[in-house]
């Protein structure tokens, strides 16, 4: 390591402190929601006169009909034993919604600001997704792969998420500005990954990217890495390699050859949460899958040095099922999980000792559903495709709540849209006290067209329309400066970056 | 001579002044406290708070620096900043809050050397004296905070839980220990620690046995708590960042202002303590200087930090009138942290070139990556040497263009040079070119994969191109102003390490100049000698014969001796000469000694009048000091020939200056140490 990161890394391990021990506060408060699509309430409101009730960081997730949301603030809670704690289902106000409550403490040696991302994008299919058993476990082996690269690196995780929208082959005749790119599939079988590297040790990173490469061989799934030259944008990809469907086949079938062939009907959240350390993905998914546990969704990131992984778990369809939420910790959660989501519970696969000291909350069985179609499946023969429109926004803190700028987005997009669900959010404190955030919303257009230009056009109407109702709307609720409001909708993920001037 | 620790501590291994050793020093010599220290915990989340802004500074969007040249070694600062207190994050205001009236805020605006202790008084716009905390406070909550620190990432430590590992012993049951690493650092941060001196301890002095008893249990738990906290392998890499921030804790002051909530934007400026000259050049190098007839310059560098989060830096400079400011050129470091990371990977992927190869897109989007940033590296330094030509040529006696046609090179000559790991700017604003006409689109294949990226990143470090150029904007002779902006697009947008500046100055007596006033008078000289002669020999014959003529000597001695001892005397009087201390004495040393000498040639000549007879000694003797004073004269011409070769220099021979600018101007000189270097770094 040479020294010019260091003066980076001291000013970031700085601040870490600096922020953890502000006068009041010790440690970071949390909730955390399990519920069924549609949320309608994705958290709880802030008390306004109470500044430090605003939460900092904002997560919300959803797939396969089921939804996970996480809010983050500061707090003055000092004394609880052990490094993070998690409180019984016990806030829900709404049925069949499940709301946790815990503490963590930050880990301030976890500096990962003054890493360069790689992000990669992992295409396990191109069909529709309604993933089967065979195929969760499959999903659950190659995010152990990846993490565990990356563990092996000392990279952290900064952030996981499956089902994700898939990328359209690039084909010679575009113009590069992305205006006659074919529109995305909302969700795909798709995986998004990123982590952090130290830009010094390009030797890690090349390292990283090449076993990387190395995977895709062997397993035959397609990747892409983040178009990594100077200028290119967030959601500019690269492709290495394309989906080889025979070579994934037979890897699934080799390794799996027991796991059924049908989609799991029902499917159990599991939020794991601990202190921000590498490799701590990479145990949990190895743990379950040594209990025959796959992966149907997922999605990890960290906020405020806390880690939170939450993965929503196939449930065998001979599993009884029929039981309440829990918390508790990781270790009690393994036999707690086999036992629900119909894993064997293997005594012999013992638990990685790393994360022994997180703590889980997992909610019910639920029923899961999948989403009605999507391009490739032919349903450009009825128009009924859903789209992903892209959202990013900066609003000073304090002045509008992420749940309800998002409530607010789908309302503005209501008038355009049979349909229209926020598929991931994610919001969080960055320096000059503004909340900045993205979000990916699935919308199925009321006018259905079979045309791509029309339907373009459609988007971008509906996406313009939006975005002004929502500028005029922040200020009368916030009492924002309007100038200090940032906020685009895009059906071009590579669009958004454009805010700061169309804005 | 300064003391260069960014270089010293990224080497340094444990074995040989690891970067805590300060700490294990002081650790092993401070009494065993036998109960907590006790900072509260406010004050640890003040310090914390304040010495993080004050690494970043994101709080200040304008710095300026007004430089004065006092004299000959002796450089004195005035700094103003620019301060937006909306810019300080919510939590953190909080925070910062002074207690007591809760409209104000502690806001560090500078970090300076310990050495400097001069004391500094900061005003704001309205000329009123704006209140400082304490060094004594700012030390004691700096203290608190890495006490806290210190707390919160044994707390975070994975073997927290572990009994009988030594964290959890630091933790829970053997707190001396951790006690005692709280006292030494606390004791490290009030003392100080200056850089390249070792800390001189009472254990220095006693001859000790083996550590035994309690005493020596607690202090090893102490050290073993420490190894494990920061391992200087793997792990968290922790050891690095925390030293570093101890390290510059205990080498320099933070500076606090207090400022009213009330007006959020503030402008405020202080005098900086006095800098002293950190080192001369060679003797031998200033002898030549002095007695030769060079012409010379006085060159004076400084070298400063701004924080990167700066967006505006202005350096003004001032001298007296007499002295006019021949160049006045500013570098800074801004990418160089982005060139380091670009021939790192360069080298990286060289190494594996075979093994990328294999995955043939993977080392397409490694070179694709490469050339991108190759290529934005070109346009930024082009566009940095364009503002350097139009510089040259708004001078007041510009330097022309250099000769030679501008060459035009195809993509494989491109590719060539580089590979041969030529990045002069030709190469480089040629490849970005090549590369924005999408002429670079298959890069893997081509002969650049493989070991000619070692060539091209040892061309980028040599080159340095890595480092901006900015020039003088002043109209003024005697001044200097140069105006350095932030890059719009960073190169290297998450990092925080300081921006390095160096001003490389030229003073030089300019027109109209002493040298000229001295030559006209040794030309008057040698024509009173001429005439005098001339006239007393009753004509010329005597200039070029051997022949003594008749009549040589005066018949009025007298009046010669008057005209010899007067003329000169006058003339002298009329020339200014300055002191020998200030830096116009030492730009006139040798023209001074010029002057003298031909006063010293006349009196000498009207002695001889005076007292010698005989015609053949003293034409002997008008012929030797017409020739003397001839030397003096040619002298005089060969210090206009001088200034002529220094005013058409069109690159600074300084090794602070970037070597693709002297590239770009084929300067081939060898660079020259400075007459006097200012480091303002406050890292001493």
């Amino acid at each position: 390591m040479t020294s010019s990161a260091n003066s980076t890394k001291s000013s970031e391990l700085a601040r870490i402190a600096a922020e953890a021990a502000g006068t009041y506060f010790s440690s970071v408060q949390f909730t955390l929601t399990h519920g069924p699509l549609p949320m309608t309430t994705l958290g709880a409101e802030p008390d306004k006169e109470d500044p430090n009730s605003w939460p900092t960081d904002f997560c919300h997730f959803s797939a396969a009909g089921l939804s996970v949301s996480t809010s983050i603030w500061p707090s003055a809670m000092s004394a609880f034993s052990g490094r993070v704690q998690i409180g019984p289902d016990e806030l829900a106000e709404q049925p069949d919604t499940y709301a946790y409550s815990g503490y963590a403490v930050p880990n301030p040696g976890f500096l990962n600001q003054s890493t360069r991302k790689v992000e990669v994008l992992i295409t396990l299919g191109t069909a529709h997704w309604s993933p089967t058993y065979r195929e969760t476990l499959m999903q659950a082996l190659i995010i152990e792969k990846l993490t565990g690269l990356a563990a092996e690196r000392g990279s952290p995780v900064l952030h996981l998420h499956t089902p994700v929208a898939p990328v359209p082959l690039s084909v010679r005749s575009q113009r590069g500005d992305g205006s006659s790119e074919r529109l995305r599939d909302a969700i795909g079988p798709c995986l998004r990954f990123s982590i952090g590297v130290d830009p010094q040790m390009s030797a890690a990173r090349l390292d990283f990217e090449t076993e990387l490469a190395a995977l895709a061989e062997e397993y035959g799934f397609g990747l892409k890495i983040d178009d990594q030259r100077l200028h290119r944008v967030r959601g500019e990809w690269f492709t290495i390699r394309g989906f080889d469907r025979e070579r994934h086949r037979q890897a699934r079938g080799r390794l799996f050859p027991e796991a059924p062939v049908h989609t799991p009907r029902r499917a159990v959240i599991a939020s794991i949460v601990g202190p921000s350390r590498t490799g701590t993905t990479a145990a949990t998914v190895a743990a379950l899958r040594a209990r025959g546990i796959g992966v149907l969704a997922a999605s990890i990131s960290s906020m405020r040095k806390t880690t939170f992984i939450n993965l929503i778990l196939p449930v065998a369809a001979d599993a009884p099922g029929t039981s309440g939420a829990w918390t508790g910790s990781w270790l009690d959660a393994l036999p707690w999980l086999s036992s629900v989501a119909g894993g064997t519970d293997d005594r012999s696969a013992a638990a990685d000792g790393s994360i022994a000291d997180w703590k889980v909350a997992v909610s019910p069985v639920m029923r899961c559903t999948y989403p009605p179609s999507s391009q490739q499946t032919g349903a450009t023969t009825t128009g009924r495709v859903p789209y992903p429109i892209w959202l990013w926004w900066q609003l000073p803190h304090r002045t509008v709540d992420t749940p309800a700028l998002l409530a607010e987005v789908q309302a503005a997009m209501e008038p355009h849209t049979r349909r229209c669900e926020i598929a991931y959010a994610q919001s969080r404190l960055c320096r000059g006290d503004v909340v900045r955030g993205r979000a990916k919303l699935i919308v199925m257009l009321s006018q259905e067209h079979r045309d791509h230009a029309a339907v373009q056009r459609l988007l971008t109407d509906a996406t313009e329309a939006a975005q002004l109702r929502i500028r005029e709307w922040i200020p009368t609720v916030g009492g924002v400066d309007p100038s200090k409001v940032r906020l685009r909708l895009s059906p071009r993920e590579r669009w958004l970056t454009y805010a700061d001037i169309s804005a | 001579m300064t003391v260069h620790i960014r270089g010293q501590s990224a080497v340094a291994g444990r074995s040989a002044g690891g970067p805590l050793d300060p700490l294990r020093t002081l650790i092993q010599a401070v009494p065993v406290p036998t109960a907590p220290l006790t900072f509260p915990s406010r004050e640890a989340a003040l310090g914390l708070a304040l010495m993080d802004l004050s690494f970043r500074l994101d709080h200040v969007p304008r710095l300026s620096e007004h430089l004065t040249l006092m004299d000959r070694g002796h450089m004195s600062r005035e700094i103003s900043v620019d301060v937006d207190l909306d810019l300080i994050s919510g939590r953190l205001r909080d925070t910062l809050l002074v207690p007591g009236e809760g409209t104000s805020l502690w806001v560090p605006v500078s970090r300076y050397s310990r050495r400097d202790l001069a004391p500094a008084v900061i005003r704001d716009s309205r000329g009123e004296v704006v209140p400082r905390l304490s060094h004594r406070d700012a030390n004691r909550v700096t203290a608190a905070a890495f006490v806290k620190l210190l707390a919160m990432l044994i707390n975070a430590h994975d073997d927290v839980a572990t009994p009988a590992s030594p964290i959890h012993q630091l933790r829970h049951t053997h707190q001396r220990s951790r006690w005692l690493i709280e006292a030494a650092i606390t004791e490290l941060v009030m003392v100080g620690a200056p850089a390249g001196q070792r800390l001189h301890t009472p254990l220095d002095h006693a001859e000790l046995p083996e550590p035994v008893g309690t005493s020596g249990s607690v202090r090893k738990l102490a050290l073993l708590g420490l190894d494990a906290l920061f391992p200087a392998e793997g792990g968290h890499r922790l050891l690095m960042p925390f030293a570093r921030l101890l390290q510059l804790a205990t080498r320099q002051y933070i500076l606090v202002a207090q400022l009213g909530l009330d007006r959020p934007r503030r402008f405020l400026s202080w005098e900086a303590p006095l800098l002293p000259a950190q080192h001369r050049p060679a003797p031998l190098q200033s002898l030549a200087k002095n007695v030769l007839p060079v012409n010379r310059e006085f060159v004076v560098e400084y070298e400063t930090e701004i924080p990167r989060a700066v967006k505006a830096y202005h350096l003004t400079l001032e001298v007296r009138q007499e002295i006019s400011v021949r160049r006045f050129v500013m570098s800074s470091d801004v990418d160089e942290e982005f060139v380091e990371v670009l021939a790192e990977d360069l080298e990286s992927v060289a190494r594996r070139a075979d093994r990328l190869g294999t995955h043939h897109k993977l080392l397409e989007l490694e070179m694709q990556s490469i050339a991108s940033r190759l290529a934005e590296l070109g346009r930024r330094r082009l566009v940095d040497l364009a503002g350097y030509e139009s510089y040259l040529a708004r001078l007041p006696i510009p330097v022309g263009a250099p000769g030679g046609e501008q060459r035009r090179m195809t993509a494989e000559e491109v590719i060539a040079a580089l590979s041969a790991g030529d990045c002069s700017l030709d190469v480089l604003a040629a490849f970005c070119a090549h590369y924005a006409t999408d002429s670079m689109q298959h890069l893997a294949r081509s002969g650049l994969a493989g070991p000619a990226l070692l060539n091209i990143a040892a061309g980028l470090r040599a080159a340095q191109v890595g480092r901006d150029v900015t020039t003088d904007s002043d109209p003024r002779e005697h001044g200097g102003h140069a105006h350095w902006r932030r890059p719009s697009a960073d190169l290297s947008p998450q990092s925080t390490e300081p921006v390095r500046v160096v001003a490389f100055m030229a003073l030089a007596d300019e027109a109209p100049a002493l040298i000229e006033s001295i030559t006209r008078m040794v030309a008057g000289l040698f024509l009173v000698v001429l005439g005098i002669g001339t006239l007393l020999s009753g004509g010329v014959a005597w200039l070029y014969s051997w022949r003594v003529a008749g009549g040589f000597v005066p018949a009025q001695a007298d009046a010669v001796v008057a005209v010899l001892l007067l003329v000169p005397g006058l003339l002298l009087a009329r020339l200014d000469l300055p002191g020998t201390k200030s830096v116009l004495g030492q730009l006139h040393r040798f023209q001074r000694a010029l002057a003298a000498a031909s006063v010293v040639v006349t009196t000498a000549l009207a002695i001889v009048v005076g007292t010698v007879e005989s015609d053949r000694t003293m034409t002997r003797f008008f012929q030797a000091a017409l020739a003397v004073l001839m030397v003096i004269l040619l002298c005089c011409l060969c210090e206009f020939y001088a200034r002529r070769i220094h005013r058409s220099s069109a690159v600074p021979r300084s090794a602070r200056v970037p070597r693709w600018l002297r590239d770009a101007r084929r300067s081939t000189r060898r660079t020259v140490e400075p007459d006097d270097f200012f480091d303002a770094r406050g890292e001493m």
